[in-house]
């Protein structure tokens, strides 16, 4: 990408965007310019990441995935039963992610091979993994498997299930340097999608599907394979976000994440995607979620209420789209401006 | 027969009635008039809910605010009684704050030409926001006890409630299919360029259709803070996505133009029979959301392979018309 | 205007109480834009309209039908899952008895025999054109405009039409009659215009004009009218191998289709709108899984046949609606060209350097003017839109090419390149199926002509015998030096 077009790109103004907010926060409040304190501050929200990013890959072929809010849970609850059920914890990740990419593969074949619209389709997975996320324990423990984890049903019900393991915990205390692992790791999610998104066939794919399904298929592409992909990808995001969360929160618990969805599209449509599809990257993703965690934690130790935020945020989506729009319309009609002008001057 | 396969009033119904005859089969006290009408008295917000978001989905929109819409239409009126305002005047100023609730985002859908579903999760946001800032966020209690007097009366033995439901059904119902002027909803809905190019008023059938989402939704409230007394910081929260659920599961497509408001009250009942059945039946209530879920997936799916096998049926007949019938036109 | 490309440069058109004014001209050349302005769907850039001589501004169409200019769409605007009298009164401030109190004479006027209850999702293509006649004659239209109405009609249904055409003129109604059919407006049309490239080459009333008048007119001033190049030796000969051949193809637009092609051989394949030609091509490629019959490529019998499949077996497909099928509008260019060669490109990764020096050969082969490769497709003009499509065809290097009107709706030069690149093609071997409503370009290019009525093939054409009457004869349905329509 050459530096012009850089400096004019979405991304571009998503820096700079990102760089002011930061120094105004720490105008504000000098922790922020605390270097360790701002990458520490990330874990509130590397969830947000982890699912937004593969997201972006499924908003780009006009889809939407609004199911990983819930997947985050089952993923959540699945590691706690499997390490509960005395397998190794990283087994038991391992178990939890698979569960996550399983979700992603249901959720992309009812898209790919109906022509359900896929918000239906993972609004009903939504309630439905969520559901099972929910009654599994219960199901478990009436099958004599004490599913609760050594503090019983009452601790369950309270705090999730509790007691994993520290070399579990440490996934997301450690750090790098001053680097969080979980940081570490969206970065490595980041550069893992940007690469597949603009340097394979895949990726490309995914712009054409966004773009005109129709003309796609008529090219050859093989669009069920594609879609199915994407949504696998999606869950498996996810699922990376429940357990990244769970190992965070130190417990294993069924509605994790439940209040994920709003910031998650969020961060995708602010990071440049067209929720109507063919346009989107995952860098932009990821520096829109940095904005908006850094935004909600800026506010929050500024004293603004959680509440306000939430206000903030939904105020922000509407603005970033309205002026994309308005631009949008600005520009058309320059341009036929310029065109009539160009003419009658002749 | 087509017609009635076609129809998804018809298959979820028949779907229903089966689950509430097994559910009686297996627990005879679930036919108790009680527990029929219980059921009715606890879908009531939902069904509200439901049938206002319809109007959106008609118009082929979607609107996942109408939740939170309701939970600040709910703190108005509980905020409002109780400083001191009459009872009437309460529920007017909720009814109203609904009413313009919406209107906001037909505004930014309509004028701005923000993605409906964009508009709407922003507002989401917003107004779940603003319920805590009006409340400083601890729950709305001590309500006066006009509010929650119209909760107990009854006729007939059905509560006010639902018979105010089965008004505004019926309200619905009449405007939909007998009203020139609603009508807009299903051609806006069914074909938006050719709406357009009749001369319909497109913005402005979107306009009303996501306003009386709103409306619906504070007439939610009204319901749910009579029947429970109090207004809680997450009232309503997640009805949204139910409402979605629920029109979909009564036939009310989302590529619009399809669906009528007696379909999507028996979703919007279903959806929360579910839970009544699933204890009549011995299972845990938190096994809703996985019953609900996947009912509304198999319908869907259901829906989906009737509806290519009647296309498939259609086509070789015409195929079989061309071939054996003469001149084809 | 859209996305600063004029399409109309200054046009005046004027039409009379009681006649009909016909408006032909290529695609492309503007008529469905006039029409759309006057009827109040697109804003006027320049100028102005006059109605009965008073000066009128149209903002939106319902302004259009409150001055009684009525537009009845080349797709009728019908909202299937209403009735007809719902769809009959969508927009009209009547009650239903009202409505149908005035719509039952026009109805039984029109002879539109239909129950008013019914769902009109039933109609035929045929009653949807009366139905819109009629809204247009209950909102007291005292002009409508047809955009080709007959495209979709049989010929006793166009003749139907007609009729109830004049007698609408004969209460005054003016209409405008845009159509390719040159016999239909020789036959209805009280006046006619033509328009080319957005603007108008030729009006007059029809009495003074034969149809010779009007092929000249729609033509570009430098284009070849008849076959006046020697004729070219047939490339291939008989003997060859077929590279594609079709068996007893069926589906529910055409049924028991049967040729073959072979190497280097341009086959035409002529017929009106309708006639089935384009559905064929789709079942050719397998995007109509219900289609019956067999198709061979080189010799192998490809029955699960699917684009890609088609493609490696070196089969493309240039769809006519190349907005609708061909084209990536948004993306750069590049993207659309290598779209068919994603899996050339490398196993995982995409080639980058491969895949812009595909796309410099392109450029250069077929003479796209862009600026660069990441242009977005969509800011390109239309010829040059329709060379990326075909590009992204040719490059997956095919032994067979359907063309489905490649020429409609490009300019000039842009059309005589494809012309050449047709050439360039038979030249190297390739076997081009070619369809086109510009017969012209049939007669120009073929080897052998098929022509399509109804859904069967009634007539194969070859050397001499490939004359624009005995397209036009076969097209209609008449024999051979029968009274032309």
């Amino acid at each position: 990408m050459n530096l012009f077009r850089f400096l004019r790109s979405w991304e571009f103004f998503l820096v700079v965007l990102l760089v002011v907010e930061i120094a105004v926060l720490g105008l504000i409040n000098p922790v922020f310019f605390n270097a360790e304190n701002l990458l520490y501050a990330t874990l509130d929200f590397t969830h947000i990441l982890f699912a937004a990013l593969p997201l972006t890959l499924v908003i780009i072929t006009a889809g939407i995935d609004i199911s990983g809010v819930s997947i985050m849970g089952l993923a959540s609850i699945t590691l706690g039963l499997a390490w509960v059920a005395g397998m190794n914890i990283f087994v038991a990740l391992a178990i939890a992610l698979l569960v996550g990419i399983l979700a992603g593969a249901f959720n992309g074949f009812f898209v790919a091979k109906t022509d359900v619209n896929p918000l239906v389709i993972t609004l009903g997975t939504l309630f439905m993994f969520a559901g099972l996320a929910q009654g599994m324990p219960a199901l478990l423990d009436k099958l004599g498997f004490k599913a609760y984890g050594s503090a019983g049903l009452a601790a369950y019900q309270y705090e999730g299930i509790t007691g994993l393991p520290d070399e579990f915990i440490a996934l997301t205390e450690g750090t790098v340097g001053i680097v969080p692992y979980p940081l570490i790791a969206v970065l490595a999610f980041t550069v893992l999608l940007s690469l597949l998104l603009h340097k394979t066939r895949f990726g490309r794919s995914l712009y054409l599907i966004g773009v005109n399904p129709k003309a796609a298929e008529y090219s050859g592409v093989p669009i069920r394979k594609i879609l199915v992909w994407a949504y696998v990808l999606s869950g498996f995001g996810a699922a990376l976000a429940g357990t990244m969360l769970t190992s965070y929160f130190t417990s294993a618990r069924a509605d994790l994440g439940g209040d994920a969805l709003l910031p998650i599209i969020t961060a995708v449509v602010l990071g440049g995607a067209d929720i109507l599809g063919g346009s989107g990257a995952v860098w932009g993703t990821l520096l829109a979620g940095l904005i908006l965690g850094f935004l909600r934690q800026g506010l929050l130790a500024l004293g603004v209420t959680s509440d306000l935020i939430q206000v903030v945020v939904g105020a922000l989506l509407i603005g970033a789209m309205a002026t994309k729009q308005l631009v949008h319309v600005f520009g058309e009609y320059r341009l036929n401006r310029k065109a009539l002008f160009r003419r009658n001057g002749r | 027969m087509r017609s009635f396969l076609r129809s998804r009033e018809a298959l979820v119904g028949m779907l229903f009635v089966a689950l509430l005859v097994v559910t009686g089969l297996f627990n005879p006290n679930f036919f108790k008039p009680e527990s029929i009408v219980e059921i009715f008295n606890a879908s009531l917000t939902l069904v509200l809910i439901t049938l206002g978001e319809m109007f959106v989905i008609l118009t082929r929109g979607i609107d996942v605010s109408v939740g939170a819409v309701a939970g600040l239409a709910a703190v108005v009126l509980g905020t409002t009684l109780n400083l001191g305002w009459p009872l009437g005047l309460a529920v007017a100023a909720a009814l109203a704050t609904g009413m313009l609730a919406g209107a906001v985002n037909a505004v930014g859908i309509t004028l701005l030409r923000v993605p409906p579903i964009i508009m709407t999760l922003g507002t989401l946001g917003i107004y779940r926001g603003l319920m805590r800032v009006i409340t400083g966020g601890s729950w709305i209690e001590n309500l006066p006890q006009n509010i929650k007097e119209p909760n107990l009366w009854n006729l007939l033995g059905i509560p006010f409630f639902v018979w105010v439901g089965l008004a505004l059904l019926a309200l619905t119902m009449v405007l939909t299919l007998r009203v020139r002027v609603a009508r807009y909803f299903y051609a806006v809905g069914d074909n938006e360029d050719g709406a357009y190019l009749l001369g319909l008023p497109v913005r402005w059938t979107q306009f009303a259709a996501y306003t009386l989402a709103g409306l619906f939704a504070a007439f939610a409230a009204v319901v749910f803070t009579s029947q429970i007394g109090f207004v809680s910081m997450n009232a309503a929260d997640g009805f949204e996505l139910k409402a979605i659920a629920a029109n979909v599961l009564g036939g009310v497509s989302l590529t619009g133009g399809v669906g009528t408001p007696l379909g999507a009250a028996i979703g919007a009942l279903f959806l929360t029979a579910v839970h009544s059945m699933l204890i009549f039946l011995g299972v845990p209530g938190i096994w809703d959301n996985a019953f609900a879920g996947a009912i509304l997936l198999a319908v869907v799916y259901v829906d989906y392979r009737v509806r290519t096998a009647l296309e498939l049926q259609q086509r070789q007949a015409r195929i079989r018309g061309d071939l054996w019938g003469g001149e084809p036109s | 205007m859209f996305s600063g490309v004029p399409v109309l440069k200054g046009i005046d058109f004027t039409l009379r109480h009681g006649e009909v004014h016909a408006l032909l001209g290529g695609n492309g050349s503007g008529k469905s834009t006039t029409m759309k302005i006057i009827s109040g769907a697109y804003p006027l850039d320049a100028g102005q309209l006059f109605l009965e001589g008073e000066p009128i501004h149209l903002d939106s169409p319902r302004s259009a039908h409150e001055r009684g200019i009525y537009m009845v769409p080349q797709e009728p605007h019908v909202f299937p899952h209403l009735s007809v009298l719902e769809n009959l009164g969508m927009g009209l401030p009547f009650a239903a008895a009202e409505l149908r109190r005035r719509a039952l004479p026009l109805l039984e006027e029109m002879g539109f025999d239909v129950q008013l209850e019914e769902q009109s999702a039933f109609l035929s293509i045929a009653q949807q054109q009366l139905l819109e006649i009629v809204r247009g004659l209950l909102r007291n239209a005292r002009v409508l405009i047809f955009d080709e109405p007959t495209s979709a009609l049989t010929f006793r249904e166009a003749n139907h039409l007609f009729e109830r055409m004049r007698r609408l003129t004969e209460q005054g109604i003016g209409i405008v009659f845009i159509s390719h059919r040159l016999g239909e407006v020789m036959d209805i049309a009280d006046r006619i215009s033509v328009l080319r490239d957005g603007r108008f080459v030729l009006s007059e009333a029809r009495a003074n004009l034969t149809p010779h008048d009007l092929v000249r007119a729609m033509l570009p001033p430098d284009a070849v009218t008849g076959k006046e190049e020697a004729k070219r030796e047939p490339r291939a000969s008989r003997s060859d191998r077929p590279v594609l051949e079709v068996e007893n193809l069926s589906s529910e637009a055409f049924s028991d289709v049967s040729f073959s092609l072979h190497p280097g051989e341009v086959l035409g394949l002529a017929g009106l709108v309708g006639s089935g030609r384009t559905e064929l091509c789709e079942a050719i490629v397998g995007l109509d899984p219900h289609a019956s019959g067999s198709v061979r490529l080189a010799g192998r019998q490809l029955p699960h046949r699917t684009p890609s499949l088609c493609q490696r077996h070196g089969l493309v497909y240039v769809p006519e609606d190349r907005h609708a099928h061909g084209i990536f509008l948004g993306l750069p260019s590049l993207y659309t060209i290598s779209a068919s060669v994603l899996d050339r490109l490398g196993r995982w990764l995409l080639n980058e350097r491969r895949e812009l020096e595909l796309g410099d050969r392109f450029v250069r082969n077929l003479n796209i003017k862009l600026n660069s490769l990441r242009q977005p497709a969509g800011t390109l003009s239309g010829g040059n839109q329709q060379k990326v499509v075909l590009a992204k065809a040719l490059a997956v290097a095919p032994r067979i090419v359907i063309l489905d009107e490649p020429t409609r709706g490009i300019d000039a030069s842009a059309r005589q390149d494809v012309y050449r690149l047709i050439r360039r093609l038979t030249d190297e071997g390739v076997g081009v199926l070619l369809i086109s409503s510009e017969l012209e370009e049939i007669v120009n290019l073929s080897d052998r002509v098929l022509v399509m009525r109804h859904g069967r093939v009634v007539q194969e054409l070859t050397g001499e015998a490939i004359r624009l009457d005995r397209i036009t004869e076969a097209s209609f349905g008449l024999a051979p030096g029968g009274e032309s329509s």
